[in-house]
């Protein structure tokens, strides 16, 4: 989408422990957590960046 | 596709909140079914696992060597120049307690849950809710990938801190970011813990927070960190402040982590709003966390069962409404409420404390013999040792 940056969820478990703290603390409710996978909703989604603070190992980007 | 299933009281969930609310239901008469999405109920672990005791008997919980690793004789506060402060059973009012193994212990309340008479489909995660007429009335649902539908008189949300069911069902539970931790835990061997306590670092170690060392048995120990997301700025501050500190203590620097887990904890002020037509909030997902400790099991179970007769009353009588459940509304607001903002607004304080005032703080308290640790008694404490420091606790005399 134009001027929208893109988020990026390293969720292949390199970085990611999927404890959900992304998912219960975004404001629109567009992150997915299914037990080894995160996805999000690109449409919903408004890179507040909320998950970004809330996870604890950096495995969410914004650039 | 699976087959549709129906019930009285659908718990969406299997923590302790999902099972006491589960088991209370049930003994109660009606037909339960818990749905857990996970494949294991109580794995992996997301908790410190230090937990108070003197709920358990209230809920019917009794304790047993398969879930404590041990017992601990009281906490330790340490101020940001490692003073400490011990609270031991005698003050704190018999609120110091175990450290558990959970998943054990989670499996323990299914299997209550599961005597008292429920039914426990796991792999099966709910995707949506059934309405009908704006109210609730079951989930859709995937149990091993396939979509089928669950129909009930009364829906719970026990979903935890990521919760969904409740803000399907439009009550807000959002949080803002001062209400709200980030956590990262190690389990660590070889460390120099103490098995006698729990352990608690205050202050600019853990913005907002603090690091925890709770003893699982000799040298073996969950070492943790809970940080305020409105006092970090850099991403994985969790994983960045913990690491710190233990870079910064020798007796934990040496050891070997062998577990590492994650997690959000709200620790915001009570919701105002935990029910709807057709469903209940029970737990974490209703953001009953206690605010100060960051400790959701005991508050959980408690407003569970509170839930469980609830629900397993409004079947019974037919009226699984809005109205009716301010009964549980009511209930658990009684037991929790009070405690949960008191300890929100301590907590608000105690964010926005320099390392120096806690240095005071603690200092004032190690010097004094206090019979009974209240918030009374600890001012009292600090205004006689550093009485310029009470100003900033003026809202609390």
């Amino acid at each position: 989408m134009p001027g929208k940056k893109s988020l990026h969820i390293e969720s292949s478990g390199q970085l990611c422990v999927y404890c959900g703290a992304c998912v219960g603390v975004c404001p629109l409710n567009c992150i997915y957590l299914d037990e080894t996978r995160i996805t999000f909703d690109e449409r919903i989604c408004t890179r507040c960046e909320i998950c970004v603070k809330a996870c604890p190992v950096g495995a969410i980007e914004i650039d | 596709m699976a087959k549709n299933l129906t019930t009285d009281v659908l718990v969406v969930g299997g923590g302790p909140s999902g099972s006491m609310t589960a088991k209370w239901a049930a003994r109660h008469g009606a037909r339960v079914l818990l749905i857990e999405k996970r494949q294991e109920i109580g794995s992996p672990v997301r908790c410190g696992e230090g937990m108070s005791k003197e709920w358990l008997k209230e809920v019917g919980i009794t304790p047993s060597p398969r879930w404590i690793n041990l017992e601990v004789e009281g906490a330790r506060i340490f101020s940001p120049s490692e003073k400490v402060f011990e609270i031991n059973e005698k003050h704190a009012g018999n609120e110091v307690g175990y450290v558990v193994e959970r998943d054990a212990f989670d499996k323990q309340l299914a299997i209550d849950a599961a005597n008292a008479g429920a039914e426990i489909h796991l792999k099966t995660a709910a995707t949506g809710l059934l309405k009908e007429g704006g109210r609730v009335v079951g989930v859709r649902a995937k149990e091993f990938g396939e979509p089928f539908e669950i129909r009930a008189k009364v829906t719970i949300g026990a979903d935890g801190f990521e919760s969904q069911v409740g803000r399907w069902a439009g009550i807000p539970t959002n949080l803002a970011l001062r209400d709200m931790d980030s956590c990262l835990q190690y389990r660590m061997t070889d460390v120099d813990c103490d098995v006698r306590y729990c352990d608690f670092y205050l202050g600019t170690v853990a913005p907002g927070g603090y690091v925890w060392v709770f003893p699982k048995a000799d040298g073996l120990a969950n070492v943790g960190i809970g940080v305020q997301l409105s006092q970090i700025q850099e991403p994985a501050a969790a994983r960045t402040f913990l690491d710190r500190w233990i870079d910064k203590h020798p007796g934990y620097a040496k050891g070997k982590k062998i577990d590492v887990v994650g997690g959000g904890v709200s620790i915001s002020p009570p919701l105002k709003q935990t029910v709807a037509d057709g469903i209940m909030l029970v737990g974490d997902a209703a953001r009953m966390i206690d605010p100060l400790t960051g400790g959701g099991i005991a508050n959980g179970c408690i407003a569970g069962k509170i839930c469980g007769e609830v629900a397993a009353k409004a079947v019974h009588d037919g009226t699984p409404t809005k109205e009716f459940f301010q009964t549980y509304e009511k209930g658990w607001r009684a037991r929790l409420e009070e405690k949960l903002y008191r300890n929100w607004l301590a907590k608000e304080k105690l964010c926005s404390l320099s390392d120096e005032t806690f240095n005071k703080v603690v200092d004032a308290l190690v010097d004094v013999k206090l019979e009974k640790l209240t918030v009374h008694n600890i001012l009292k404490a600090v205004r006689d040792k550093y009485p310029e420091v009470t100003k900033e606790f003026e809202a609390f005399l």
